[in-house]
């Protein structure tokens, strides 16, 4: 029974919750609870109602599960809801400034591709995301997040925070570049 | 083994919320009310700015202004003093209102709003051009003359009377030696003199009965001719006729 379980994927759990059986939301969480909190965690690093934050999350889940497109990845779904939390959390707090208007998602750019680092580049990025992601901004921090630690492609990570596919790949860019500044000025490569 | 507690206590709490009915799911009748809600609002909205548009344009041409340009980078002053800025800024606000709603859209926002403003702005002026060339508005405006058309009436109605100080339209009644008598569209009767300054219509002469636009300064009932155009526009529909 427990077999059977664990092969259903995300959506189809959603799909037998949206019938009815809303236990097996429960299923849900479990496979959530851990990479909801650990995007808070990296995203809301200064705050302390993490687990608080989670579960306003899975709530909001359960709520609006019929909104839910069982044709579509669940994941996108869910991290798109806990964005709309941990952002109104950061407007509540007021912690840090949130960017108002970005000219990024206005105008068409040329770095939109993909790119796929290889696993070399990626433990050393990941290395540096651990020491200095805390020290940006939340507009790279969050899209640094999702690719590097939730590794969501780019359109999951546009359709999580509402902007242009090539504007992710910009924000990843500068967010890597400024990243290692930072990393250089703690002398992180000493 | 904290972390495994913690997460049994999570999927707890939210399943006893579930079961105990603190926390109820919408149901799907709700999610599909509220997009085609929000689908109706978005359609009505695009439609409504296209109306908008194209009634500015029918404004701009039934008082004259839309062929100000046309008499020279002189009276482009007189020009921008005699848009409708009301219904401009109305239009401009409900496309930002517009862009806002489509920008929930996956095809929107997974894009520069550079590409979705451009659609838009290309959308509604297309429509615009195109409720225009249609007797739509002439049709409505009649209805307003005729006290049929209660909300929108007095914006139609308004129209006959020109803003600009400068700018006399009406129909020729008589074509005289320097000039011609012009009935104005508030029935009055102009003499419009024309001398060797004055600017004609190229393609043709003037004539009687001839819908006509003149760019000069009034003195008591006369005008010394700057500009005439032809008002192509109203020979269109005689539902514009004089007083």
């Amino acid at each position: 029974m427990s077999n059977s379980k664990i092969k259903l994927t995300d959506e189809d759990i959603a799909r037998i919750v949206q019938k009815g059986k809303s236990e097996s939301f429960g299923l849900l969480v479990e496979r959530y609870e851990a990479k909801i909190i650990r995007y808070a965690k990296r995203f809301l690093f200064n705050h302390n109602d993490v687990e608080d934050l989670a579960q306003e999350i899975f709530i909001k889940a359960y709520v609006n599960i019929q909104s839910f497109d069982t044709s579509r990845k669940f994941s996108p779904w869910i991290y798109r809801i806990a964005h709309n939390e941990f952002i109104n959390s950061i407007k509540k707090k007021a912690k840090e400034p949130l960017p108002l208007f970005d000219l990024d998602i206005i105008f068409p750019s040329l770095i939109s591709k993909e790119k796929v680092e290889n696993e070399i580049d990626r433990k050393e990025l990941n290395k540096m995301l651990d020491k200095c992601l805390n020290k940006l901004n939340s507009k790279y921090r969050e899209p640094l997040i999702l690719r590097y630690f939730e590794e969501l492609d780019y359109k999951e990570i546009a359709d999580i925070l509402r902007i242009p596919v090539s504007t992710v790949g910009i924000r990843l860019k500068r967010g890597k570049e400024k990243m290692k500044l930072f990393c250089k000025k703690i002398d992180y490569y000493e | 083994m904290n972390k495994n507690f913690k997460k049994t206590e999570l999927t707890e709490k939210v399943i006893d919320k579930v079961k105990s009915g603190q926390i109820k799911m919408k149901s799907k009748m709700h999610f599909i009310l509220k997009t085609t809600l929000f689908f109706l609002i978005t359609s009505f909205t695009a439609l409504f700015v296209v109306f908008l548009i194209s009634f500015i344009i029918f404004i701009l041409k039934a008082n004259g202004v839309w062929f100000l340009p046309g008499f020279g980078f002189k009276i482009i002053g007189t020009f921008f003093i005699s848009l409708p800025w009301i219904l401009i800024l109305i239009a401009i606000a409900l496309i930002i209102v517009l862009e806002l709603l489509v920008k929930n859209f996956s095809f929107a926002y997974r894009r520069p709003i550079f590409y979705s403003i451009l659609i838009i702005i290309m959308f509604v002026a297309l429509g615009s051009f195109a409720i225009e060339k249609t007797k739509m508005h002439n049709d409505l405006f009649l209805k307003a003359k005729e006290g049929k058309l209660s909300i929108a009436g007095k914006f139609y109605r308004g129209l006959e009377k020109s803003k600009s100080p400068y700018m006399h339209k009406g129909i020729i009644l008589e074509v005289i030696d320097d000039g011609f008598y012009l009935k104005t569209f508030n029935g009055e009767i102009l003499a419009i003199i024309i001398d060797s300054e004055t600017k004609l219509p190229l393609d043709r002469g003037i004539d009687n009965n001839d819908q006509v636009i003149i760019l000069g300064e009034r003195n008591n009932n006369e005008v010394k001719a700057i500009n005439i155009r032809m008002i192509d526009y109203q020979k269109k529909s005689n539902n514009l006729k004089m007083k």
